[in-house]
């Protein structure tokens, strides 16, 4: 029976195992399936303006008027 | 006869050089890499079977199971598409050889036993003796079980190279046997044609069924170890 000629063995083996370990495992782990969208928690903003910390009493324009 | 009959079997050779390799390494050609976020429709189709039969295969694993889930995704991958080319007439069939079913069977299954006795020493060696044996019957049915623990690769091997094999056989005589009856009787040859064709949606289905068995199996026994 040709499978049980072990001459050719050692070379199918070897090339099964880089076709199936190296090869295969290569592609199919390029395989990319999309994550389903989830909604993300949006960062508070950050304060801009630094002048507006402290108040002072030009913010009040009804005090100003005299 | 014996010789004539088993030639497909042969390791192909081309000037005396074996190409088996560029036969083994074939399939991998007709599953091309995804390069964008939207693929071809050949792509896609894959990507989908691939995703299904994954699923499939790894919904009865823990995570530390899972983490074999692509080195099973590829083993059916190899094991499907190198069974179906096989289909094709005067093609060769690398499943059908001994020596790459016992390369794939062996390694696996002595990974799966490893990896029992490496992390769960206790449980993977509790798996030699059933629940409630009597226990007069402990040392028989250890090494009982031990025997049935070692044979697992070698039927693994066996049962994917016999069925491949088996197969393609009978497609062939019953393909000379349909054409040697022609030319003695017309209506006993399209008997056999009938059977020849059912034969071979047969054989398609064993293709697929063999890959997946195999890999079955081997999540069996990795199920067992994890």
């Amino acid at each position: 029976m040709p499978q049980l000629n072990t001459s050719t063995w050692l070379l199918t083996i070897l090339s099964m195992i880089f076709t199936l370990f190296a090869l295969l495992q290569l592609k199919i782990s390029k395989h990319f399936y999309l994550p389903s969208p989830k909604p993300t928690l949006t960062k508070l903003q950050k304060q801009q303006t630094p002048w507006n910390h402290t108040w002072t009493k030009i913010y009040l324009p009804l005090s100003q008027s005299q | 006869m014996n010789e004539n009959l088993f030639t497909p079997f042969t390791i192909p050779m081309m000037l005396g050089i074996p190409i088996t390799t560029l036969i083994i390494m074939f399939p991998t050609m007709l599953f091309p890499t995804p390069s964008r976020l939207i693929n071809n429709r050949m792509i896609t189709i894959q990507q989908w079977l691939t995703k299904l039969t994954s699923k499939q295969l790894m919904i009865t694993h823990n995570p530390k199971g899972r983490t074999w889930s692509l080195m099973f995704i590829s083993l059916f991958l190899f094991i499907t598409s190198t069974n179906l080319l096989g289909m094709l007439p005067h093609s060769f069939t690398p499943t059908a050889q001994l020596s790459m079913n016992l390369g794939m069977a062996i390694p696996l299954w002595a990974g799966t036993v490893v990896t029992g006795f490496r992390n769960k020493t206790k449980i993977s060696l509790a798996h030699l003796l059933p629940l409630g044996t009597p226990t007069f019957l402990i040392p028989m049915l250890v090494t009982i079980e031990t025997i049935s623990l070692f044979i697992q690769p070698l039927a693994l091997a066996v049962r994917l190279t016999a069925n491949i094999t088996a197969g393609h056989l009978l497609l062939h005589l019953i393909g000379s046997m349909t054409l040697a009856l022609t030319n003695i009787s017309l209506f006993t040859a399209f008997i056999t044609f009938t059977i020849l064709t059912l034969l071979a949606i047969l054989e398609f289905a064993v293709a697929l069924i063999q890959a997946y068995v195999f890999t079955l199996l081997v999540s069996l026994y990795l199920q067992d170890n994890t």
